[in-house]
């Protein structure tokens, strides 16, 4: 093997193993959902900018409330302040944590899946939401401080690995997508979804 | 190029790490814990005095694990499937799992989370008796307003962020960052989500492993966050229906089916002081060569922050340990971000070699999934109102542009 060859080599092993490392902190015991299943089972899809986020304790468990302004929503009606909430949060001198819910900033834009929650506190701005699989339903929009270019990241995606016994990636997850193809891939599994009853 | 991590505490102090040569076998993050800063707005006798982060824990005296379970089961549907039909021995075969699942984490051997730290395992009939009451409670049949499609179970832990907090019966919190109150729900209201024991699971190929489950979530009951070894049992999916994770734990080996980074883990959290094996420690920091390429803000970053340090077995390629570098703490704190990375509870001996390597988080690791990891570690006026300022801090961004070299100590 020449030194060219070798050092190409050395590169793919390198890049494989990059592709094999995958960090997570979070989760729960998950059922996979697919970007099909995702968009075919909930009830509305938005992008959105977090406005504020606060947790407080409701009928025995701490929630994070957070509240969101609608940009858009490619699937629902759904449109101006809505709030999202998850389990888990700090509030008075507890903290509640929950692996695998969403948990939002002020000013992030996101894309959620979602579902209409049970619940609905007396004090919120708007209708209350859960996010569809947790971490699998929330998609973080990221842009480039630099170029301005703005990517979206499944908060699951870190989860994507390599499965020794089937010696396949599982590419389930998205991540760096390019907003617009995001946006493309969104709009044809929502054509491809089944109307909802 | 790879360093030989040897035996106890190795510093490197201009630290950085290799990202190449690292086996093809790992598919690697490692265990994660969640942590606490202690409320500083209260007297030094309920925070402790220090605004340093702190892992979640239990108490590991004997019996102070309190643990029940709920025999209320969903008939329809029957969400627990069990080879004994019979009314008893259905709820024995539950039990059973349970206590294996228990056993598999008190079977590590150098942890002081051992047997004696569980209380006797009760029944109860209550509907709905998981509550933030203080009783450990595992449920099957109980809702919650929180389930969506995709989840199939979850651990919701409460912690103390102050000495004396109480939570319902429990006894009242005597360390920072312990685990008051932790129950496990299992989806009891999606059709084709069914969980069955490892008695029962070869007949039903289309449920869960209930074992495996349970033992995950059992992870978070004591403190565990996540692993992204993909043979993990805190790697966060469940294994396939029909299948379970790692193998049948066994009298001879109870902890069969964890891994050795679940393993390592919980030497980590519940250090046993009397286990001279694994003692190893490796520890130092993680430093850009130009330190202009720091942030401007939040004042006082002086490391990389959000890099990940792997310890691997040199002989095997296997992940022992790792973590998230990037932060230190000490005295009354708060948390500084200098780049320092510690990994502990090593195993040492003629044939223990590690390798260590570091990598930025631009990879299939993105910082938003250790976003739970990175940003519970400060407190300040924006996330508490009335903070003192000589205990605040702010997570600055994880640095994710960056190569790395080794360097040892100077």
């Amino acid at each position: 093997m020449s030194f060219a060859e070798r050092r190409r080599f050395l590169w793919i092993l390198f890049l494989i193993g990059l592709v094999l490392i995958a960090v997570v902190a979070r989760a729960t015991t998950l059922a996979r959902l697919s970007f099909e299943d995702l968009a075919a089972r909930a009830d509305s899809v938005v992008r959105a900018r977090c406005l504020s986020t606060e947790s407080r304790w409701e009928n025995g468990e701490i929630w994070t409330f957070s509240d969101f302004e609608v940009l858009d929503a490619p699937k629902g009606l759904v449109g101006g302040l809505i709030t999202v909430r998850g389990l888990g949060g700090r509030a008075d001198g507890f903290v509640s944590t929950v692996e695998a819910v969403p948990h939002f900033s002020p000013g992030e834009e996101v894309y959620l899946f979602l579902l209409p929650a049970r619940t609905n506190a007396a004090d919120a701005r708007g209708p209350s939401f859960l996010v569809l699989g947790w971490a699998q339903g929330a998609f973080r929009v990221h842009r480039d401080a630099r170029t301005g270019r703005a990517t979206v990241t499944q908060d699951s995606a870190g989860l994507a690995v390599f499965d020794p016994r089937t010696r396949a990636f599982r590419r389930e997850n998205l991540r760096n997508l390019p907003v617009e193809i995001f946006e493309q891939r969104l709009r044809a599994a929502l054509a491809r979804a089944p109307e909802q009853e | 190029m790879p360093r030989q991590a040897s035996r106890a505490k190795r510093t490197l102090s201009r630290a950085a790490a290799f990202l190449f040569a690292v086996a093809i076998s790992i598919p690697a993050a490692a265990y994660t814990f969640n942590y606490v800063v202690p409320d500083m707005r209260l007297p030094a006798a309920q925070s402790g005095g220090s605004a340093c982060p702190v892992p979640l824990r239990v108490l590991t005296t004997a019996g102070s694990v309190n643990r029940r379970w709920s025999t209320v089961l969903g008939a329809s549907p029957v969400t627990i499937l069990t080879a004994d039909q019979t009314p008893d021995g259905r709820l024995n075969e539950i039990e059973n799992t349970i206590l294996e699942s228990f056993a598999v984490w008190t079977g590590v051997s150098g942890s002081t989370l051992t047997p004696a730290s569980l209380a006797p395992l009760a029944r109860t009939s209550t509907q709905n008796a998981c509550a933030s009451d203080g009783a450990n409670s595992i449920c099957f049949d109980q809702s919650d307003a929180a389930f969506t499609p995709g989840v199939l179970a979850f651990t919701r832990v409460i912690s103390a962020d102050h000495l004396g907090a109480q939570l319902g019966s429990g006894p009242a919190a005597t360390q920072i960052g312990q685990i008051l109150d932790a129950d496990i729900y299992f989806n009891p209201g999606d059709s084709r989500t069914r969980f069955a024991t490892p008695a029962a699971l070869a007949s039903q190929p289309s449920a869960y492993d209930l074992e495996s489950v349970l033992t995950h979530e059992l992870g978070h009951v004591f403190g565990f966050s996540h692993s992204a070894v993909w043979s993990a049992m805190l790697f966060p999916y469940a294994p396939a229906p029909g299948t379970f994770t790692g193998s049948r734990p066994s009298a001879q080996q109870p902890d069969a089916p964890l891994s050795d980074d679940d393993r390592t883990g919980l030497r980590v959290l519940y250090p046993d002081s009397s286990d001279a094996i694994h003692v190893g420690e490796v520890s130092g920091r993680i430093i850009p060569a130009n330190p202009l390429s720091l942030p401007d803000a939040p004042a006082g970053v002086t490391g990389i922050y959000g890099a990940h340090v792997v310890a691997l077995d040199a002989t095997t390629g296997s992940v022992i340990a790792g973590t998230l570098g990037g932060w230190s703490c000490g005295g009354a704190g708060p948390a500084q971000f200098d780049g320092s990375f510690l990994i502990t509870r090593l195993p040492v001996g003629a044939s223990a070699s590690y390798k260590l390597y570091a990598e930025p988080l631009n990879g299939v690791v993105d910082p938003s999934t250790v976003a739970n990891a990175t940003a519970t570690v400060c407190r300040n006026v924006s996330t508490d109102p009335g903070w003192p300022a000589p205990s605040s801090c702010v997570v600055p961004s994880v640095d994710t542009n960056f190569t790395v070299r080794i360097r040892g100590t100077p």
